[in-house]
């Protein structure tokens, strides 16, 4: 007895979802990106900053 | 988050007005960004961000030295110092004043150091509202140059113990 072929056609680029919308009913990624990207831009930023800084000379 | 989500296929592309809002919105925060390294480099109250590391003691010895060295009189018991115009000038915060009082020339560059004995306090410049954090291990270099005469009082703006408000230091301009 053969298969019978899967009636339902497969999604269509229409029927997908925007990748806007994706990303914002994705809660958990959302959750990642908003601790990630403000420890790389700011948390990283100042202790490369920190790290940087010359001894003072004091003339 | 709202209570419940919303149905599938709730995104639509924006069109019309709103994509006129949304665009205008992303212009005037792109307006902002560049303001703010524009106004780094073109606004004449800005701190240039120079900084050095020091240790508080030693920074403390060298505000001793500046102030036997200058000394000129006494406001309070606090020490009112009058450097050559164009030299480095300190200013140390500690629980709770701004010390010592710097005695400077009308349009005379000044570099001034000014670091914390002690805790992160606010050096507060009135009332020309310039403000800088003071951080207690850090030498952070200021570039003055005074344009009016007068007595302007500097405050803490950053709260740092039970006396904080009455932690004030004086710049007298001549």
């Amino acid at each position: 007895m053969h298969p019978q072929p899967d009636p339902t056609p497969p999604p269509s680029e229409e029927s997908k979802p925007h990748w806007i919308q994706r990303l914002m009913d994705n809660h958990w990624l959302l959750l990642v990106l908003g601790i990630v990207l403000p420890f790389l831009s700011y948390t990283i930023w100042g202790w490369v900053e920190l790290a940087n800084i010359p001894p003072a000379t004091l003339p | 988050m709202s209570i419940t989500s919303p149905e599938a296929g709730w995104f639509h592309k924006p069109t019309g007005a709103e994509r006129v809002w949304i665009g205008l919105a992303l212009f005037w925060c792109l307006i902002l960004t560049i303001m703010m390294p524009y106004w780094h480099f073109k606004g004449k109250q800005n701190s240039t961000g120079e900084s050095y590391r020091v240790e508080p003691a030693a920074f403390n010895e060298r505000v001793d030295r500046f102030i036997a060295s200058y000394e000129v009189g006494k406001m309070n018991g606090v020490p009112i110092v009058e450097p050559p115009p164009g030299s480095d000038i300190y200013m140390t915060g500690t629980n709770w004043r701004w010390y010592p009082i710097l005695k400077l020339k009308k349009d005379q560059t000044y570099r001034l150091h000014l670091s914390s004995g002690d805790f992160q306090h606010g050096f507060s410049l009135l009332p020309l509202n310039m403000n800088f954090h003071i951080i207690p291990g850090y030498d952070h270099v200021i570039t003055l140059t005074p344009t009016t005469t007068g007595e302007f009082p500097v405050i803490c703006n950053e709260y740092c113990g039970a006396l904080h408000h009455t932690m004030t230091g004086r710049i007298i301009v001549d």
